[in-house]
């Protein structure tokens, strides 16, 4: 499903690429964990995948099309096929909390009565449907992760980018966001998680691939952390 | 696209102002001056054709008789006899292209300018009974075309002392409602770049008011239009109501500027404000509109990389 061809990204002004010839393939479904120092590359990665930054060199291709060379004008409908996560949640404060979520579906045109349908059901799925009408503001921070998800999975999204999605939650709410994307990974969709979290790694036993100093260092199937914190 | 969209941008937009408010109401006024300035010359444009109209369409001569302290080659310092009135009545009847002559004596002339003159008529009480009017001939042309040669014919007969006619009104008044439109039409563009602008700066910091929520919107998936409906949108009612509001105290201050002529001038030919105050609202209304969408597309595309 996702493809990377020899890729390497310079951003502007840096002496060293951030990704260098990376080769990657991951299939539909998977579960990958994207591991590795902090500025090794790790968020450079995920940036690639929703398009948010473009190679130097290389392809990046998603169900074999090369993402990389797409027209500015249908960067969002490639997006709208995406769900993805941040370490910062990226909610809008003072909107409720199912304004944030019917957010993603009412910029793609969907109706109001797909977005009455699907809103709470997928607030439901991350155990929030008891505050669909609180500010996102007044939420705790894993509530708040757990509406970005809701609003990552509202569309149904075939790939599931996570950048770093537990950076600022307490091991319990990171737990409970990581369950949350292996639920969304059993249903159907392929996820892929940059993470720190040592231990959620480590127990779950999924495929982890290392990057170090923008390279591949590692690539395992039920893989572990490998670094010390 | 759909309805909703347009509800929910209008809504943002809506938003926006409130948040920015001071900005908003600076935009606001800056329109509504420049769109003032270009109401009141189209206004003063209007009314200079409608008077050279007006006087244009009276194919008529005004020839004035000799009388007594006339001096020029043709009078003689002497009364005319009714007679010699009577005969000069009959010579311009024969000239080619007239198509009616009314002789009015000087009583009835003063007459009819104290009627004109409605309720201010007692300025002519200063005249203490005297007259200073002539008697004079209206002569009504077959055709507008003619009014000019029947003029000169007139004017070089023996006994008549002046002529007049609507042209040499018209030219004059031609002359000055162009120097109005060139110089409006200066103005009125330089303040067409002052609101662009000024709209473009209030949808620049709006814009980066919510950089935050563009952000969002991007990663969704929102299209570039979806996110700069409401931008626009915002520009756009900047400016209608920055024309609304000009068109509020424009009609207001024209309709009290016609009422104040028509007592102390009644005989001053103006274009009635319903005639004209539609029709410009409208115009301007979509002016406004487009000025503040062309403001708002300046600041998105500098502003607004997606």
């Amino acid at each position: 499903m996702i493809q990377f061809v020899n890729v390497t990204k310079t951003y502007p002004n840096a002496h060293a690429p951030s990704l260098n010839g990376i080769n990657l393939s991951i299939g539909r479904g998977e579960f990958v964990f994207v591991v590795g120092p902090s500025g090794a590359g790790k968020s450079t990665l995920m940036k690639l995948l929703y398009r948010e930054e473009l190679p130097s060199s290389g392809k990046v291709l998603l169900d074999g099309k090369d993402i990389s060379r797409l027209r500015d004008g249908d960067v969002p409908y490639l997006r709208r096929q995406l769900g993805v996560i941040f370490q910062d949640f990226k909610l809008l404060p003072e909107r409720t909390v199912f304004e944030n979520v019917a957010f993603a579906l009412e910029c793609t045109d969907v109706s109001r009565r797909e977005i009455l349908r699907r809103v709470p059901a997928s607030l439901e799925l991350v155990g929030l449907r008891h505050k669909t009408h609180s500010r996102a503001s007044e939420l705790s921070g894993g509530e708040q992760q757990r509406v970005a998800v809701a609003r990552a999975i509202v569309r149904n999204p075939v790939l599931v980018v996570a950048d770093e999605p537990t950076g600022n939650l307490d091991p319990e709410n990171s737990w409970a966001i990581m369950k949350l994307l292996t639920d969304i990974n059993k249903m159907g969709a392929t996820v892929v998680v940059a993470t720190h979290a040592k231990n959620i790694v480590n127990d779950l036993k999924k495929r982890v691939i290392a990057i170090e100093r923008g390279k591949v260092a590692r690539d395992e199937e039920r893989g572990t952390y490998g670094y010390e914190s | 696209m759909n309805p909703r969209a347009w509800v929910t941008a209008i809504r943002d937009a809506l938003r926006s102002m409130t948040r920015s408010s001071l900005m908003s109401l600076a935009s606001i006024a800056t329109v509504a001056v420049s769109l003032m300035v270009l109401a009141a010359v189209l206004l003063l444009a209007l009314n200079l054709d409608f008077m050279a109209a007006s006087v244009e369409s009276e194919v008529e001569v005004k020839a004035y008789l000799c009388a007594v302290e006339d001096t020029d080659a043709t009078c003689n310092q002497q009364e005319l006899t009714e007679n010699q009135k009577k005969l000069i009545v009959e010579d311009v009847r024969k000239i080619s292209g007239v198509k009616e002559v009314t002789f009015v004596s000087r009583d009835e002339a003063l007459k009819q300018l104290s009627e004109e003159f409605g309720e201010q008529k007692d300025i002519l009480e200063g005249l203490d009974g005297e007259n200073p009017l002539r008697d004079s001939l209206e002569i009504q042309a077959l055709d507008v075309q003619q009014v000019p040669a029947i003029a000169e014919a007139v004017s070089k007969m023996t006994g008549v002392s002046d002529v007049n006619y609507g042209q040499d009104y018209v030219n004059t008044l031609m002359a000055f409602t162009r120097a109005i439109r060139f110089g409006g039409v200066g103005l009125v563009l330089m303040l067409i770049v002052a609101t662009v602008l000024t709209i473009s700066n209030t949808i620049r910091l709006s814009v980066y008011a919510r950089r935050r929520e563009i952000g969002i919107m991007k990663l969704v998936g929102a299209t570039d239009w979806y996110i700069r409906r409401p931008f626009m949108m915002e520009g756009i009612l900047l400016g209608v109501f920055g024309a609304l509001v000009a068109m509020g105290l424009t009609g207001y201050g024209y309709s009290k500027v016609v009422v104040y002529l028509n007592q102390k001038i009644p005989f001053w030919p103006v274009v009635r404000p319903e005639q004209v105050l539609m029709n410009q609202t409208l115009g301007l209304v979509v002016l406004g509109a487009v000025l503040g969408a062309v403001g708002s597309l300046i600041s998105l595309r500098r502003f607004l990389k997606v």
